[in-house]
């Protein structure tokens, strides 16, 4: 049972893989963001037109990746900027996602654990008789194993993603449910495209997933809602994070390697944007 | 929740039925769409294969809060849009199918979307010129920016109607009939039009109605598109179907047979939207799609002295309507004591007073009779900023919470902007553009905690210099021992941080004036000290004016001007070229508060309430069509029949069946009460005689005694 002076999610809030690994990172960073929705629009890392460009960049690939697997011809893709001719380029040597299946490129799946609903939105998921097989593009540089894997392993999205694709993945299925063993979860990094990662799945990972999940889902809606929630412990990292400022922990962004990970947020459940209420506004 | 008989069976109607339901506002419509979504998801049918269609965002909210519901089984999502966020995902994914057929320059390079403000900027590029050294629009005296806005408006109504962007000055020059020198100045808007849209073509450039068209001409009936729709969506939701445009009905009557459900929702007397293009006459022919039409009349809303009301104040405004359905006018008159147990008005010489009236009333509501705040609406035809604070400040001197919705807002007339933007100008000396004193020191008093506008202008006054047009803040050092005590040594501390981080950032000046933005607001002004370190609003401000910064400098940063975009920008803004607009979030506003807003905008957010009251009932804002000397929305609409002129008959008869649509709307929505604001003298201290108001004055003599 929820006690009234407890956190009240928003009634259309759903926890995503993002948003929980926000959470497992900084508790305050969650309740800033999430909670009480505070817009704060300090650098988040420098050089910011480097950050930024490598974040358009990304969200380029991951546009050229769905319309070449949407049966747009290649012919007619064209990349302009070096980075991304170069990932596409190693994309088509690859083929990472060549395999007879169905497709789902873009889907959203979501479950209700500990009384919320969760969200992953996933590149691809192809299905096949025997397998269900999860594909993330990322464009981070040069990852080194085998930190990256542990990282990787470790990620929420790791968790979240295979978790609910056997939870929610029966709808792909002709509704048959999908077993955690039939799971797998590749990442394909376009800078190492000879070396993705994949991750396997099993009964046991996916109760230890449950627990987790819920575990964490329902400590997050008993989390006091008047007061500051904990700060990270891993105070460097919070020169990566837009709220420094607010939460009193630095001045200045920090510098990103060129090894590092930069998230991207492409997941966009919705595609409702803003164009038409923009025309309904022009104050004539 | 429970449901009515009909709602139960819509919502339980076999999973391949295609159902066409319309009712007034009020009646259940919507709840029943909800109904009918949670019941196709328990039913097994995929989430993902659901597209629920509304003309606005706003109107989505039921369907997105339900399609988040624990109750939901695991699955996928519920997709929702707008046709026209469909048709720019879908030019942003399907953009190399149809680039060259669409006829864009350069094919191969990707699409540049446009906002409305960096559609009106581009505007101003191309038609600038045009005004200042080809006279066009000599004749007629009007802001810049609403110039360009209405050629916008001109090029959005070809491709919402569907009709092409030169016919746009025919039909409006074979409707005009007032002095014929307005013939030319729609030439003018016309050519702006074609070269607006050969500007976009030749840069790729997509503002809306290019979008729209590509989607519409060249996706639509491209296979691969098309089928991508088709396939994914085999369900559809359309609600407040009445409230689209005619384009919009002809993809639904192409998508309709191709899908395994449908269920159309169409409010009968809405059509609010009209200006945008809105047409409930094609939304109507849908219905012949459907397999099943129902008809929802009985208003779970509305009590019956407010129904009386409705009755009598649609009788009043448009008595011809009122002869038509006769059968109800006696009905209507023995209902008059009824209707006046529902309308409640004091009638009050100066604005303020009425202002004063409503805040005693509303707080009489609130803390004596048990009237949640949520379910009080305070509404008005436009709500100025004058406005917006009086009634705030007003409510909340009465401890009442107060939320104020309009749809979007000019970033300029925040004052964390101003100062976000008067600081910009400071950091960039090389621009050459010197802020006002008045300007400065009051931003200095917005940004430095505890520092009051007395003490500002004092450092003002002695240390801001504009050395040949250069700006520039001088030490704290440099004043005189006895004012530095007068302004403090924190405070100047806080100042001299300020100042040194202007300095050391001119020494290496970003390129990209939301990067500068970015840093001065984390390094400085978000730093304990500063104003905005506890200040939420202000920082969602600032994210605001650095995100529609940054949109500049993608869009227009790409086909480089005279100057860099950073300067370009802040000198459009200043000059109101570029409103700096921003879309509020609406959702952030659920809090348990009364709701301050324009009539129109609580129209689209389609939620009754107990109670509302009607500000400045008297101004002609409420039946008023805005002065758009280069556009007009009935004549541009597809049922204008082509060459007949548009008569003062017809502007009449238009703005009655505005203002009886409106308050009908706005009835609908009422549950209890209404209150009217009356003062005999405006808000500009004009008196008031507008339509609305003799209106009322005849519903209440004709119910008089009764």
């Amino acid at each position: 049972m929820i006690r009234n002076n407890t956190t009240q999610l928003a009634p259309n809030f759903q926890f995503s893989q993002s948003s929980l690994q926000d959470y497992v990172e900084c508790k305050r960073r969650f309740q800033l963001r999430y909670i009480e929705r505070v817009a704060w629009p300090a650098v988040q890392a420098q050089p910011i037109l480097e950050h930024e460009a490598r974040l358009a960049n990304g969200q380029a690939f991951h546009r050229l990746v769905q319309q070449q697997l949407l049966g747009i011809p290649e012919t007619r893709l064209t990349p302009v900027d070096d980075d991304l001719r170069r990932w596409w380029q190693a994309y088509l040597e690859t083929r990472p996602a060549d395999i007879e299946g169905r497709r789902y490129i873009e889907i959203a799946l979501a479950a209700t654990i500990a009384d919320q609903r969760l969200v992953a939105q996933y590149d691809l998921v192809v299905i096949t008789p025997q397998s269900a097989q999860i594909f993330d593009w990322k464009t981070s540089t040069h990852p080194e194993k085998p930190e990256t894997t542990r990282r990787l392993f470790e990620r929420m999205q790791t968790r979240v993603y295979r978790y609910l694709l056997v939870r929610a993945g029966a709808d792909l299925n002709d509704g048959q449910s999908i077993a955690p063993e039939q799971v797998t979860m590749t990442y394909w990094f376009a800078e190492t495209p000879e070396e993705p990662v994949h991750f396997a799945y099993n009964a046991d990972q996916f109760a230890a997933d449950e627990r987790v999940l819920t575990s964490l889902i329902t400590e997050i809606q008993m989390q006091e809602l008047n007061s500051p929630w904990e700060l990270t412990t891993q105070e460097r990292t919070c020169a990566f994070c837009p709220y420094r400022s607010l939460c009193e922990r630095g001045v200045e962004a920090g510098e990103t390697q060129a090894g590092d990970e930069v998230e991207i947020e492409l997941s966009t459940p919705g595609i409702l944007d803003l164009d038409l209420d923009q025309i309904a506004e022009i104050p004539f | 929740m429970e449901f009515s008989t009909v709602q139960q069976g819509l919502i339980q109607a076999p999973l391949d039925r295609k159902i066409f339901v319309s009712g007034p506002a009020g009646a259940g419509k919507t709840t029943a769409g909800v109904g009918r979504l949670q019941w196709l998801l328990a039913n097994r049918v995929p989430a993902q294969s659901i597209l629920v269609l509304t003309p606005q965002r706003t109107l989505a909210f039921p369907y997105d809060t339900a399609r988040h519901m624990p109750q939901l089984r695991p699955g996928g999502t519920v997709n929702l849009a707008t046709i026209g966020a469909l048709a720019r995902r879908m030019a942003d994914l399907f953009w190399p199918l149809a680039a060259e057929e669409a006829g864009f320059t350069h094919p191969d390079t990707r699409p540049i979307f446009l906002t409305l403000e960096t559609a009106q900027y581009f505007m101003a590029r191309i038609v600038g010129p045009l005004v200042e050294e080809q006279g066009y629009f000599e004749s007629i005296a009007i802001d810049r920016n609403r110039l360009y806005s209405q050629i916008i408006d001109n090029l959005n109504k070809a491709a919402v109607v569907g009709f092409a962007i030169t016919d746009i000055a025919p039909r409006l020059k074979s409707a005009w009939v007032g002095e014929k020198a307005q013939l030319r100045i729609y030439d003018e808007a016309q050519d702006c039009a074609i070269r607006f849209r050969h500007y976009c073509l030749e840069h790729n450039l997509l503002d809306f109605s290019l979008q729209l068209e590509i989607f519409v001409k060249h996706l639509w009936t491209e296979p691969l598109c098309r089928n991508y729709l088709l396939e994914q969506y085999p369900n559809l939701i359309v609600d407040n179907l009445e409230e689209d445009t005619p384009v919009a009905h002809e993809i639904l009557q192409d998508w309709l047979p191709h899908t395994t459900s449908a269920l159309l929702i169409y409010d009968e007397g809405g059509g609010h939207r009209s200006f945008l293009g809105a047409d409930p006459v094609s939304a109507a022919t849908l219905a012949s799609l459907c397999d099943e039409r129902l008809h929802f009349s009985a208003s779970f809303v509305v009590t019956e002295p407010i129904n009386a009301l409705a009755k009598a104040l649609e009788k009043a405004i448009s008595p011809q309507k009122a002869t038509e359905g006769q059968g109800r006018e006696k009905a209507a008159v023995t209902q008059g004591s009824s209707l006046r147990s529902a309308l409640h008005y004091d009638l009050h010489r100066f604005h303020p007073e009425m202002l004063d009236w409503a805040a005693d009333t509303i707080a009489e509501l609130v803390h004596h009779k048990g009237v949640p705040p949520a379910e009080i609406a305070v509404l008005s035809p436009f709500l100025s900023d004058a406005l917006r604070f009086a009634m705030s400040n007003r409510l909340e001197q009465r401890d009442i919470a107060v939320r104020s919705q309009r749809p979007s807002r000019a970033l300029r007339e925040e004052p964390a902007a101003q100062a976000l933007l008067t600081l910009a100008a400071l950091a960039h000396p090389e621009w050459g553009s010197c802020p006002s004193r008045h300007d400065v020191a009051t931003t200095l008093t917005c940004v430095i905690e505890a520092l009051d506008l007395v003490r500002a202008q004092l450092l003002t006054d002695i240390l801001y210099r504009t050395k040949g047009s250069c700006p520039r803040l001088e030490p704290f050092a440099g004043l005189k021992t006895e004012v530095q005590q007068r302004i403090t040594y924190l405070l100047g501390g806080r100042y001299e941080a300020l100042r040194l981080w202007l300095e050391h950032y001119n020494e290496a000046p970003s390129t990209e004036l939301d990067h500068c933005l970015s840093r001065l607001f984390g390094e400085i002004l978000s730093q304990p000290g500063y104003r905005f370190h506890q200040d939420y609003h202000a920082a969602r401000v600032a994210a605001n004016l650095i995100e529609s910064v940054q949109k500049f400098r993608w869009i227009a940063g790409a086909l480089p001007g005279e100057k860099p975009p950073a300067q370009e920008y802040v000198e459009l803004v200043r000059d109101g070229v570029m409103a700096a607009q921003y879309i509020r979030d609406w959702e952030a506003d659920q809090a348990d508060a009364v709701l301050l807003a324009p009539a129109f905008t609580f129209l689209m957010s389609n939620r009754p309430v107990e109670v509302q009251f009607w500000l400045n009932v008297g101004s002609a804002g409420w039946w008023e069509r805005l002065y758009q000397p280069l556009t007009h929305p009935h004549v541009l609409s597809r049922h204008w029949q082509a060459g007949r002129l548009w008569l003062d008959s017809d502007e009449v008869a238009a703005r009655q069946e505005t203002l009886d649509r409106l308050t009908q709307g706005l009835l609908r929505r009422c549950r209890h009460a209404l209150y009217l604001g009356l003062s005999e003298l405006g808000e500009d201290g004009y008196e008031q005689q507008g339509a609305l108001l003799m209106a009322i004055q005849r519903v209440l003599r004709e119910n008089h005694g009764t």
